[in-house]
């Protein structure tokens, strides 16, 4: 069953790469396009994690998991940026 | 002394202090423990099934929605809104398994990797719960929100 889940993993991974490249054509956003392949990597993640996972399975999908939220985070807090008045602004061009 | 109505019951006497050790042997341990590991497979690959299919659907809907072309960000985030739904949906068919795997615990290490999967899971379960909300608080402001009017046209 783990050879199953590792190769469905891997098949969802190649998913989301081309997902993230339809998500970007579609909204023009980097943003947006690494969101839909975070959420796809969190399957994989998931699918990995199914069945009789070992230690070092277990850390790196900890690891994965943790990393896509951190970085969903930050995406988050630089579109909030983005959009509050008072939040950072892009910076100009010196005169 | 010992009760004849109890079958299974080992009796060891030696002299007066007698040890007496009963074992009712209702269901043995190891018939629950292939019961529960068959069930915690079945369980566990429905929550992988569920989480299989719904990235398959996700993909066929974003790459469809990508040839059709921009300008669509609704549509864009309903997926993703769906995508979550189902990754939540096989997560609580995994916890439900690892929920069955306490009922037999074998090793204290087996206990630990328990405990450390099911952390993940529940912390995934959570935040995946609370984006789903946010998106879905986005779609309902979108659609309540009416479209901007084009300025300079005739009306």
């Amino acid at each position: 069953m783990n050879a199953w889940l590792q190769a469905g993993a891997v098949l969802i991974t190649g998913l989301g790469l081309v997902a993230a490249a339809a998500a970007w054509r579609l909204t023009h956003s980097v943003r947006a396009a690494l969101a839909v392949l975070l959420d796809f990597l969190t399957a994989a993640g998931l699918l990995r994690l199914a069945g009789e996972p070992s230690w070092d399975s277990t850390i790196v999908a900890a690891a994965v998991i943790a990393l896509r939220k951190l970085l969903g985070a930050s995406l988050h807090l630089s579109s909030a940026n983005r959009t509050t008045p008072g939040g950072a602004r892009p910076l100009s061009p010196g005169r | 002394m010992a009760s004849s109505r109890t079958k299974g019951v080992v009796g060891s006497a030696k002299g007066n202090d007698t040890c007496m050790i009963l074992s009712v042997e209702t269901l043995p341990e190891s018939t629950l423990r292939d019961a529960i590991g068959l069930l915690v497979r079945l369980i566990e690959s429905a929550g992988a099934l569920i989480i299989f299919i719904g990235a398959v659907w996700a993909f066929v809907q974003f790459v469809r929605a990508g040839l059709r072309g921009r300008g669509k960000v609704a549509g864009f985030n309903r997926i993703r809104l769906s995508l979550g739904q189902f990754l939540v949906l096989g997560l609580e068919f995994q916890l439900a398994g690892d929920v069955l795997r306490t009922a037999v615990a074998p090793s204290f290490a087996e206990i630990g990797q328990l405990a450390a999967i099911a952390a993940i899971r529940t912390a995934l379960n959570y935040f995946l719960g609370r984006e789903i909300a946010q998106e879905r608080a986005e779609i309902e402001r979108s659609e309540t929100t009416p479209p901007p009017r084009a300025k300079g046209l005739p009306t």
